[in-house]
Protein backbone atom coordinates (compact mmCIF):
# COMPACT_ATOMS: atom_id res chain seq x y z
CA UNK A 1 0.00 0.00 0.00
CA UNK A 2 2.76 2.32 0.77
CA UNK A 3 4.95 1.72 -2.30
CA UNK A 4 1.72 2.93 -4.26
CA UNK A 5 1.89 6.90 -4.73
CA UNK A 6 -1.11 9.10 -3.89
CA UNK A 7 -2.37 11.17 -6.91
CA UNK A 8 -3.79 14.11 -6.34
CA UNK A 9 -6.39 15.87 -9.10
CA UNK A 10 -5.77 19.29 -8.13
CA UNK A 11 -1.87 18.70 -8.33
CA UNK A 12 -2.34 16.93 -11.62
CA UNK A 13 -4.72 18.89 -13.10
CA UNK A 14 -3.36 22.13 -12.57
CA UNK A 15 -3.56 24.41 -15.99
CA UNK A 16 -1.43 27.46 -15.38
CA UNK A 17 -1.37 28.66 -18.89
CA UNK A 18 -3.12 32.23 -18.14
CA UNK A 19 -6.01 33.61 -20.46
CA UNK A 20 -4.79 35.26 -23.74
CA UNK A 21 -4.20 38.90 -23.91
CA UNK A 22 -6.85 39.86 -26.07
CA UNK A 23 -9.48 39.15 -22.83
CA UNK A 24 -8.66 41.64 -19.95
CA UNK A 25 -7.84 40.58 -16.58
CA UNK A 26 -10.10 41.08 -13.43
CA UNK A 27 -8.78 40.01 -9.81
CA UNK A 28 -11.15 37.50 -8.33
CA UNK A 29 -13.35 38.07 -5.73
CA UNK A 30 -11.15 35.28 -3.02
CA UNK A 31 -13.40 35.24 -0.43
CA UNK A 32 -14.34 31.79 1.13
CA UNK A 33 -18.24 30.64 1.37
CA UNK A 34 -18.83 32.29 5.37
CA UNK A 35 -17.68 36.29 4.41
CA UNK A 36 -19.68 35.53 1.10
CA UNK A 37 -22.36 33.98 2.62
CA UNK A 38 -22.25 37.26 5.46
CA UNK A 39 -21.57 39.47 2.74
CA UNK A 40 -24.39 38.06 -0.21
CA UNK A 41 -27.33 40.70 0.50
CA UNK A 42 -25.26 43.42 0.22
CA UNK A 43 -23.47 42.57 -2.53
CA UNK A 44 -27.23 41.87 -4.12
CA UNK A 45 -28.09 44.76 -3.17
CA UNK A 46 -25.67 47.12 -4.97
CA UNK A 47 -24.95 44.44 -7.52
CA UNK A 48 -28.69 43.43 -8.87
CA UNK A 49 -28.29 45.27 -12.17
CA UNK A 50 -24.98 43.36 -12.80
CA UNK A 51 -25.96 40.51 -11.38
CA UNK A 52 -29.28 40.62 -14.04
CA UNK A 53 -27.32 41.25 -16.84
CA UNK A 54 -25.32 38.59 -16.42
CA UNK A 55 -27.73 35.92 -15.38
CA UNK A 56 -29.79 37.39 -18.58
CA UNK A 57 -26.64 37.08 -21.40
CA UNK A 58 -26.12 33.47 -20.00
CA UNK A 59 -30.06 33.10 -20.38
CA UNK A 60 -30.03 34.11 -23.88
CA UNK A 61 -26.42 32.34 -24.91
CA UNK A 62 -27.39 28.83 -24.02
CA UNK A 63 -24.25 26.54 -24.44
CA UNK A 64 -22.14 29.53 -25.53
CA UNK A 65 -22.56 31.60 -22.22
CA UNK A 66 -19.11 30.98 -20.98
CA UNK A 67 -17.72 33.20 -23.88
CA UNK A 68 -19.86 35.40 -24.70
CA UNK A 69 -20.77 36.65 -21.12
CA UNK A 70 -16.96 37.43 -20.33
CA UNK A 71 -17.58 41.02 -20.34
CA UNK A 72 -21.06 40.86 -17.87
CA UNK A 73 -19.17 38.21 -15.55
CA UNK A 74 -15.90 40.76 -15.22
CA UNK A 75 -18.83 43.38 -14.04
CA UNK A 76 -20.17 41.16 -11.60
CA UNK A 77 -17.00 40.27 -9.63
CA UNK A 78 -15.52 43.57 -10.22
CA UNK A 79 -19.01 44.73 -8.44
CA UNK A 80 -18.68 42.20 -5.62
CA UNK A 81 -15.22 43.16 -5.24
CA UNK A 82 -16.42 46.56 -3.98
CA UNK A 83 -18.61 45.51 -2.37
CA UNK A 84 -16.50 42.94 0.09
CA UNK A 85 -13.49 45.39 -0.34
CA UNK A 86 -15.71 48.83 1.17
CA UNK A 87 -17.08 46.46 4.05
CA UNK A 88 -13.71 45.32 4.73
CA UNK A 89 -12.55 49.06 4.92
CA UNK A 90 -15.17 49.79 7.35
CA UNK A 91 -17.03 47.22 9.01
CA UNK A 92 -14.05 44.72 9.61
CA UNK A 93 -14.83 44.23 13.18
CA UNK A 94 -18.42 43.43 12.88
CA UNK A 95 -17.87 41.66 9.47
CA UNK A 96 -15.49 39.15 10.78
CA UNK A 97 -17.56 38.64 13.78
CA UNK A 98 -20.42 37.60 11.98
CA UNK A 99 -18.54 35.67 9.70
CA UNK A 100 -16.44 33.79 11.82
CA UNK A 101 -19.80 33.17 13.94
CA UNK A 102 -21.03 31.69 10.60
CA UNK A 103 -18.14 29.67 10.12
CA UNK A 104 -18.85 27.92 13.98
CA UNK A 105 -22.39 27.67 13.48
CA UNK A 106 -22.66 25.54 10.33
CA UNK A 107 -23.64 28.52 8.26
CA UNK A 108 -26.43 28.87 9.80
CA UNK A 109 -27.66 32.23 9.58
CA UNK A 110 -30.60 32.26 12.08
CA UNK A 111 -27.31 31.50 14.78
CA UNK A 112 -25.44 34.03 14.19
CA UNK A 113 -28.18 37.08 14.39
CA UNK A 114 -26.67 39.75 17.23
CA UNK A 115 -23.36 39.69 15.31
CA UNK A 116 -25.70 40.17 11.90
CA UNK A 117 -27.64 42.76 13.34
CA UNK A 118 -24.20 44.96 14.78
CA UNK A 119 -23.01 44.45 10.76
CA UNK A 120 -26.05 45.43 8.95
CA UNK A 121 -26.03 48.49 11.19
CA UNK A 122 -22.51 49.32 10.72
CA UNK A 123 -23.07 48.59 6.66
CA UNK A 124 -26.47 50.69 6.31
CA UNK A 125 -24.79 53.27 7.77
CA UNK A 126 -21.47 53.32 6.23
CA UNK A 127 -22.20 52.04 2.65
CA UNK A 128 -26.23 52.74 2.62
CA UNK A 129 -26.50 48.70 1.99
CA UNK A 130 -29.97 47.23 3.45
CA UNK A 131 -30.36 43.59 4.06
CA UNK A 132 -34.00 42.71 2.33
CA UNK A 133 -34.91 39.34 2.26
CA UNK A 134 -37.95 39.56 -0.84
CA UNK A 135 -41.34 37.65 -1.02
CA UNK A 136 -41.56 37.02 3.16
CA UNK A 137 -45.43 37.10 4.01
CA UNK A 138 -46.47 40.59 4.99
CA UNK A 139 -47.79 40.01 8.40
CA UNK A 140 -45.15 38.78 9.86
CA UNK A 141 -42.07 40.19 11.22
CA UNK A 142 -39.04 39.94 8.84
CA UNK A 143 -36.96 36.65 9.50
CA UNK A 144 -33.70 38.34 10.29
CA UNK A 145 -35.18 40.60 12.91
CA UNK A 146 -37.01 38.10 14.99
CA UNK A 147 -35.59 38.31 18.25
CA UNK A 148 -37.00 34.77 19.45
CA UNK A 149 -36.19 31.74 16.94
CA UNK A 150 -37.51 28.05 17.95
CA UNK A 151 -34.39 26.50 16.16
CA UNK A 152 -31.81 28.70 17.39
CA UNK A 153 -29.54 26.75 19.79
CA UNK A 154 -29.05 29.87 22.20
CA UNK A 155 -31.82 32.10 22.68
CA UNK A 156 -30.78 35.63 22.09
CA UNK A 157 -29.83 38.02 25.32
CA UNK A 158 -28.36 40.98 24.11
CA UNK A 159 -28.49 42.95 21.24
CA UNK A 160 -31.66 45.09 19.07
CA UNK A 161 -32.46 44.03 15.61
CA UNK A 162 -31.39 46.91 13.03
CA UNK A 163 -34.06 48.24 11.78
CA UNK A 164 -33.10 50.92 9.18
CA UNK A 165 -34.95 54.42 9.38
CA UNK A 166 -37.51 54.51 6.89
CA UNK A 167 -37.20 58.47 5.93
CA UNK A 168 -33.34 57.64 5.16
CA UNK A 169 -34.03 54.67 2.50
CA UNK A 170 -30.78 54.13 0.74
CA UNK A 171 -31.36 54.85 -3.15
CA UNK A 172 -29.57 51.79 -4.54
CA UNK B 1 -89.20 -42.68 42.59
CA UNK B 2 -89.59 -38.81 42.58
CA UNK B 3 -87.42 -36.84 39.98
CA UNK B 4 -85.66 -33.70 41.01
CA UNK B 5 -87.47 -30.43 40.11
CA UNK B 6 -86.51 -26.91 40.18
CA UNK B 7 -87.22 -25.59 43.05
CA UNK B 8 -90.54 -23.68 43.73
CA UNK B 9 -90.66 -20.13 42.14
CA UNK B 10 -87.76 -20.52 39.97
CA UNK B 11 -83.55 -20.65 40.31
CA UNK B 12 -82.10 -17.42 41.16
CA UNK B 13 -80.38 -14.94 38.25
CA UNK B 14 -77.15 -16.18 37.73
CA UNK B 15 -74.53 -13.82 38.43
CA UNK B 16 -72.59 -13.40 34.76
CA UNK B 17 -71.85 -9.54 35.47
CA UNK B 18 -68.94 -8.54 37.75
CA UNK B 19 -70.36 -5.12 38.89
CA UNK B 20 -67.15 -3.25 39.15
CA UNK B 21 -67.05 1.01 39.09
CA UNK B 22 -66.23 2.01 35.72
CA UNK B 23 -62.52 3.79 36.98
CA UNK B 24 -61.44 7.01 34.99
CA UNK B 25 -63.34 9.61 32.84
CA UNK B 26 -65.90 9.19 30.16
CA UNK B 27 -64.52 8.04 27.07
CA UNK B 28 -65.71 11.02 25.56
CA UNK B 29 -63.76 13.44 27.99
CA UNK B 30 -60.75 11.33 26.92
CA UNK B 31 -61.53 11.58 23.46
CA UNK B 32 -61.54 15.66 23.76
CA UNK B 33 -58.57 15.97 25.45
CA UNK B 34 -56.61 13.42 22.96
CA UNK B 35 -58.19 16.27 20.48
CA UNK B 36 -57.06 19.34 22.55
CA UNK B 37 -53.68 17.76 22.53
CA UNK B 38 -52.73 17.27 19.24
CA UNK B 39 -54.29 20.35 18.29
CA UNK B 40 -51.78 22.00 20.35
CA UNK B 41 -49.19 20.06 18.60
CA UNK B 42 -50.36 20.82 15.65
CA UNK B 43 -50.11 24.97 16.35
CA UNK B 44 -46.81 24.36 17.22
CA UNK B 45 -45.70 22.45 14.55
CA UNK B 46 -47.40 25.08 11.94
CA UNK B 47 -45.25 27.73 14.00
CA UNK B 48 -42.62 25.82 13.61
CA UNK B 49 -42.37 25.14 9.62
CA UNK B 50 -43.27 28.92 9.06
CA UNK B 51 -40.25 29.77 10.81
CA UNK B 52 -38.15 27.02 9.12
CA UNK B 53 -39.72 28.21 5.32
CA UNK B 54 -38.47 31.65 6.22
CA UNK B 55 -34.70 30.03 7.05
CA UNK B 56 -34.89 28.58 3.86
CA UNK B 57 -36.22 32.02 1.82
CA UNK B 58 -33.39 33.50 3.37
CA UNK B 59 -30.89 31.19 2.35
CA UNK B 60 -32.32 30.92 -0.79
CA UNK B 61 -32.01 34.49 -1.59
CA UNK B 62 -28.15 34.73 -0.16
CA UNK B 63 -27.50 32.15 -2.56
CA UNK B 64 -29.68 33.78 -5.54
CA UNK B 65 -27.52 36.89 -4.84
CA UNK B 66 -23.73 34.83 -4.82
CA UNK B 67 -24.26 32.85 -8.05
CA UNK B 68 -23.74 35.21 -10.55
CA UNK B 69 -20.16 35.82 -8.80
CA UNK B 70 -19.50 32.15 -8.39
CA UNK B 71 -20.37 31.08 -11.98
CA UNK B 72 -18.70 34.30 -13.49
CA UNK B 73 -15.29 33.10 -11.99
CA UNK B 74 -15.64 29.42 -13.02
CA UNK B 75 -16.49 30.87 -16.87
CA UNK B 76 -13.72 32.74 -16.37
CA UNK B 77 -11.85 29.86 -15.90
CA UNK B 78 -13.40 26.72 -18.25
CA UNK B 79 -12.44 29.13 -21.13
CA UNK B 80 -9.33 29.59 -19.89
CA UNK B 81 -8.71 26.32 -20.08
CA UNK B 82 -10.65 25.58 -23.12
CA UNK B 83 -8.20 28.14 -25.51
CA UNK B 84 -5.56 26.49 -23.52
CA UNK B 85 -6.38 23.34 -24.25
CA UNK B 86 -7.10 24.37 -28.38
CA UNK B 87 -3.78 26.23 -28.31
CA UNK B 88 -1.99 23.01 -27.02
CA UNK B 89 -4.10 20.72 -29.47
CA UNK B 90 -2.97 23.33 -32.49
CA UNK B 91 0.34 23.19 -31.20
CA UNK B 92 0.29 19.34 -31.40
CA UNK B 93 -1.98 18.27 -34.39
CA UNK B 94 -1.76 21.23 -36.71
CA UNK B 95 -5.46 21.66 -36.05
CA UNK B 96 -8.42 21.80 -33.57
CA UNK B 97 -10.81 19.10 -34.58
CA UNK B 98 -14.32 19.74 -34.52
CA UNK B 99 -15.65 16.89 -31.98
CA UNK B 100 -19.18 18.00 -31.42
CA UNK B 101 -21.54 18.11 -33.93
CA UNK B 102 -22.74 21.81 -33.38
CA UNK B 103 -21.12 24.85 -31.51
CA UNK B 104 -22.03 24.92 -27.73
CA UNK B 105 -19.39 24.48 -25.22
CA UNK B 106 -19.45 20.98 -23.73
CA UNK B 107 -17.07 20.85 -20.18
CA UNK B 108 -14.46 18.82 -21.35
CA UNK B 109 -14.72 15.24 -19.46
CA UNK B 110 -10.86 14.35 -20.41
CA UNK B 111 -7.90 16.60 -19.05
CA UNK B 112 -4.17 17.06 -20.71
CA UNK B 113 -1.74 16.45 -17.64
CA UNK B 114 1.38 18.13 -17.94
CA UNK B 115 4.41 16.16 -18.26
CA UNK B 116 6.02 17.28 -15.26
CA UNK B 117 3.65 18.52 -12.18
CA UNK B 118 3.83 22.32 -11.58
CA UNK B 119 3.48 23.44 -7.85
Amino acid sequence: MAARKSVFNQQVLYDTTPLPDSIPKVKEVGASSAPLLSASFFIGARCKDYNDDYMQCKNENPGKGEFECLKEGRRVTRCARSVIDDINKSCLEQFRSHWACLEDNNHQLWQCRPAEWKLNKCVFENLKLEKVVPDQPQNSTPVHLRKTQIYAHRSILRGEPFIPEKNQTPSS
Amino acid sequence: MPQDMPPSGGYEAVQYKRNLPARGFRPATLLGAAGVIMLYGWYKLTLGIREQNEYAREKMWSRIHLIPVLQAEEDRDQVRRHLADQAREKELMGENFKVYHGDRYVRPTYAVTPGEVSK
